[in-house]
């Protein structure tokens, strides 16, 4: 019982923080917050704001690799040898 | 320049290495699939069509114009791939638990599968497509005209769009089964997407290494301009455009195709969430770097849309101009392949069929194979959707601005959001509402943004532009309402997007839906829950076996077909022939048509076959929303629970009645150590004498050992008693039983005792019961019962004038023998008591029995079904009465 209820607060979390994931990257892409990086000036001769959507955006690749894995087992998706077959 | 013959020849091996791809994998997947092409890897690079010529050309021309705006158009797409969890796995869920063929498919079916909602669907696609192929000929043919010198363009593009319809013809209607899957046309992009990507890498870094001297060089002394465009770049525009993106990457017919029809495997798109916004920043990387070297060193007026292929020709790279050219000719044939796979199946789905359906109504059982007309209108169809494409190139004459045609498909298509996601999230949204949402968006994008960018040539003249339909300024396309001082474009999304999502918000909450749509909401909502559940149910009746096989055999093929059927006839255990046409036979056909031939279509013509349409009462059943589910769940625990307290109960009861055996089995024991003592101490006590006193007399010594002998049966038979009961009440001991005359077996027993009664003098009466009356019961072991309780009488009675009367009765079955005394009977009190082992009642005195005589006779009586009791006259006297079982 107690692994089973840790398994499903363990599941709801990954699913929290793939949600939370998606909405930092949204405001972090999205006016006013991109704003922000309409700094003048450069860090290793590479604009603010051309450097700052590109540091996010890796940032949200990163993010989405490392939950990918947890999130695919935590859940069985279905593959094409398992296709939900429910005629009968 | 290029030699023409050069460039042609390189492009038409690049072709036929494309068409060699395919045709080796489809041939090999027919055989068995392909492990490799099973990757998410492979998965990922055919998502990846999402990256036309669009970008690979017209992302720089669009970072020289607007500055870092372009990146909006790769945002959204990372956006909705990073929280693939929450939207995608639920399309890609559906799509596959209903065989959805297309976004038109899902649509249709999800609103009830409804045929004018695929029409309506699939036209928008059809005409936002139309421009779209469009813009990807032109940049085909600027690319091949600028590095050859070649100057007709329409020709060159003609021949461009021949070879494309051929090459998606010839991949893309191979099969009409496998749920609309093209293992080779995926193969096919996925090279193109590799190509693309390291074509745009290599002009990338040849531009800002080798002409730019590096990032830091590129972007010293820059104006901010450069970087933040125009205007005010982080503004509704930017958040717009990255909304449209979003939207673009899962409405966009061929997104859909790629994304969710093709999807092999879920758990694909867990890699992809990753990889797919990777891909995309690997092809953003430079572009920026490109746009910033071709502004510095190309000549004024030059056009930054092909920047990509001008840049290496301008400094005589023509290696880099030549795989920057097949890059571009990559991402602009994948894009139209799939786009015309995507298209052509809503288009002969959902407006082909229904029409030739129409037509072949009259004698739906003979001739006419639907197979091959489907994939005669799906080739037919490609041809003339790349035909619209090249006519509408051809009359538009290109235009430069190649984003400005983009992201008005992106808005086109952006239409099908609201209806998408209300349709897969919300249950209340109705098909009505679906349909005027659509339509309302679709003529709102068609006013404010469609016709507007012909600048006046198509319908809307160039004055109706500038002052509104007969001088109405509200009216105005660009500034409706007057709602002006907007980019056109957010001008145009505002109104479209938001009309539409309005229009199906307020639609659904005033319409009511239908059995069937409620059932396909259910099903699309709670897909992750609803396991199975028909998706829809035809009253099976009117079903005809034959007429369902025929049909079968037109769509999916003679050899397919039969294979169906057949295991369906196995499921239902029927051995050979046809399956009975059940609910569940005719939705699993339903849905393997619709792999083939959209939801909607299939709908229709197993309802035309089949009779009469109706949902049936387990499909409403299943309707039954959430707290319904809830209610069986909770209903279930609390049933569980009652079971658990019961099961509880009856373990407490046992566990108590186990603690009472326990203490009787403590005191047996003691009492028959008790019991053995008595003989045992006596023997013992007689062998010492004889051993240790000499002086014991003869006669003394014969006494004694008499005695020992006498103890000593005395203990046999004790411990002979002790191994009856024990067997006889451990059930052990089976007795035979047989027919006896109870009579008889009475005379018997007082015959036994005789010599006892005589002696004692006392006086024996029977009272028999009818002759001939007989009982089932073991002779033996009855006489022992009999035997024991007439002695019993005999001995315990202190009566001056002692008798004893047997009285047999029977009734019903049953049959009763009471044995009667005047010896004083026993009290109430000891009427249990006596049956106890080792007891013996207040009338024993000093009796020498061990008091194991009656439980026994209860125990034999109880083997024979029978009973052995004390009874209570109305005078207080007692008796004993053996009930039997009456012989039938």
């Amino acid at each position: 019982m107690a692994d089973r209820a840790h398994l499903q607060l363990h599941r709801r979390k990954l699913h929290d923080r793939s949600i939370a994931l998606v909405l930092v990257g949204m405001v972090l892409l999205m006016p006013p917050v991109v704003g922000v990086g309409l700094i003048e000036g450069d860090i290793a001769g590479i604009p603010i704001p051309l450097l700052y959507v590109f540091v996010v955006w890796t940032l949200l690749i990163i993010g989405a690799a490392a939950l990918s894995r947890p999130l695919r087992d935590s859940e069985d998706l279905v593959s094409s040898q398992d296709a939900p077959d429910n005629s009968d | 320049m290029l030699s023409p013959n050069i460039l042609l020849l390189a492009c038409l091996c690049y072709v036929a290495l494309l068409f060699a791809v395919a045709f080796a994998v489809d041939l090999r997947t027919r055989k068995r699939p392909i492990e490799w092409l099973h990757s998410p890897i492979i998965y990922t690079l055919s998502i990846s069509v999402y990256c036309t010529s669009w970008t690979f050309y017209g992302a720089v021309g669009f970072a020289a114009r607007n500055g870092l705006e372009f990146i909006t158009i790769y945002l959204g797409p990372t956006l909705v791939f990073v929280g693939w969890w929450w939207l995608l796995r639920k399309l890609v869920r559906i799509g596959r638990a209903h065989r959805i063929t297309s976004i038109a498919d899902l649509i249709s079916s999800r609103y009830g599968k409804s045929p004018s909602l695929a029409v309506l669907v699939t036209l928008i696609a059809l005409i936002a497509t139309t421009p779209y192929i469009a813009l990807q000929l032109q940049s085909v043919t600027h690319s091949y005209q600028v590095i050859s010198g070649e100057a007709d363009g329409i020709r060159t593009a003609f021949w461009v769009a021949a070879g494309m319809a051929l090459f998606t013809i010839l991949f893309g209607t191979r099969n009409l089964d496998a749920n609309e899957r093209h293992h080779g046309v995926v193969a096919a992009i996925a090279l193109e997407a590799v190509v693309k990507l390291i074509a745009l890498l290599a002009v990338g870094i040849f531009a800002t290494y080798g002409l730019g001297g590096g990032f830091g060089k590129i972007f010293a002394d820059l104006p901010p301009e450069a970087i933040r465009g125009a205007g005010e770049i982080f503004g509704p525009r930017w958040a717009i455009l990255t909304f449209l993106s979003a939207t673009a990457i899962i409405c966009l017919p061929r997104q859909f195709q790629v994304t969710v029809v093709e999807n092999i495997e879920e758990r694909h798109l867990s890699t992809a969430s990753w990889l797919f916004p990777l891909y995309l920043l690997g092809m953003t990387i430079f572009i920026m770097p490109i746009a910033l070297v071709g502004q510095q060193v190309m000549p004024e007026g030059s056009n930054p849309d092909l920047y990509v292929l001008t840049l290496p020709l301008a400094e005589q790279r023509h290696d880099l101009a030549l795989l920057a050219f097949l890059g571009g000719f990559s991402s602009a044939t994948s894009m139209v392949i799939v786009a015309a796979i995507a298209v052509s199946t809503m288009v002969s789905n959902h407006i082909v069929m229904p029409v030739a359906l129409k037509l072949l109504a009259a004698n739906h059982a003979v001739s006419g194979d639907v197979r091959s007309l489907l994939l005669i209108s799906r080739r037919v169809s490609i041809a003339v959707i790349l035909g619209l494409g090249f006519l509408y190139f051809w009359i538009s004459g290109g235009s430069d601005a190649l984003a400005a045609i983009g992201l008005i498909a992106f808005v086109g298509v952006a239409q099908f959001m609201p209806s998408l996601l209300g349709g897969i999230f919300w249950r209340g949204a109705t098909r009505a509402a679906a349909l005027s949402g659509l339509i309302v968006g679709f003529v709102l994008w068609a006013y404010t943004l469609f016709l507007p960018s012909f600048g006046g040539e198509l319908i809307l003249g160039p004055e109706l532009l500038k002052d509104g339909p007969w001088g109405i300024g509200a009216l105005r396309p660009q500034a409706l309402l007057g709602l002006s001082g907007l980019d056109p474009l957010v001008h145009a999304v505002v109104w479209s997007v938001g009309a539409n999502a309005l229009v199906f918000i307020v639609v659904s909450s005033l319409t009511q839906s239908d059995a069937l749509e409620r059932l396909q909401g259910a099903l699309f909502v709670d897909v992750y829950r609803a396991a199975g559940g028909a998706p829809s149910s035809i009253s099976a009746e009117s079903a005809n076996s034959e007429d369902l096989f025929i049909l079968a055999q037109r769509i999916l093929g003679a050899e397919p077909a039969r294979r169906l059927f057949d295991e369906m006839a196995k499921i239902q255990g029927t051995p050979s022939g046809l399956p009975h046409p059940t609910d569940s036979v005719i939705a699993r056909l339903e849905r393997e048509l619709a792999g083939s031939i959209g939801a909607a279509s299939a709908h229709a013509m197993v309802t035309r076959i089949a009779g009469r349409e109706t949902v049936g009462i387990t499909e409403l059943i299943d309707i039954a929303d959430e707290t319904q589910r809830l209610i069986v769940t909770s209903q279930q625990l609390a049933e569980k629970t009652v079971e658990l307290e019961s099961a509880a109960q009856q373990l407490r009861t046992a566990n108590e009645r186990l603690r009472a055996l326990d203490a009787q089995k403590d005191e047996f024991l003691s009492q028959i150590s008790h019991e053995l003592r008595t003989p045992m101490t006596s023997i013992r006590s007689f062998a010492d004498i004889l051993k240790d006193s000499k002086g014991v007399s003869a006669k003394d010594r014969k006494r004694f050992v008499s005695i020992i002998h006498e103890e000593s049966i005395r203990l046999t038979r004790l411990l002979d008693e002790i191994l009856d009961i024990s067997r006889l009440e451990a059930g052990t001991t089976d007795l035979e039983l047989e027919p006896i005359d109870v009579n008889a077996a009475i005379a018997t027993a007082v015959e036994t005792v005789s010599g006892m009664t005589t002696n004692t003098g006392v006086d024996v009466r029977s009272v028999p019961g009818p002759s001939g009356l007989s009982v089932s019961a073991n002779a033996d072991r009855l006489r022992q019962v009999l035997i024991n309780i007439l002695s019993n009488a005999v001995k315990y009675n202190r009566s001056d004038t002692p008798e004893i009367e047997i009285r047999t009765e029977n009734a019903g079955g049953i049959v009763w023998i009471d044995v009667i005394d005047n010896g004083g009977g026993i009290t109430p009190e000891d009427a249990d008591l006596v049956f106890e082992k080792f007891a013996r009642g207040s009338r024993s005195g000093n009796d020498p029995g061990a008091g194991l005589g009656l439980p026994i006779s209860r125990a034999i009586m109880r083997a024979m079904r029978g009973d052995l009791t004390v009874k209570f006259a109305d005078d207080g006297t007692s008796f004993f009465r053996l009930r039997l079982l009456r012989h039938q």
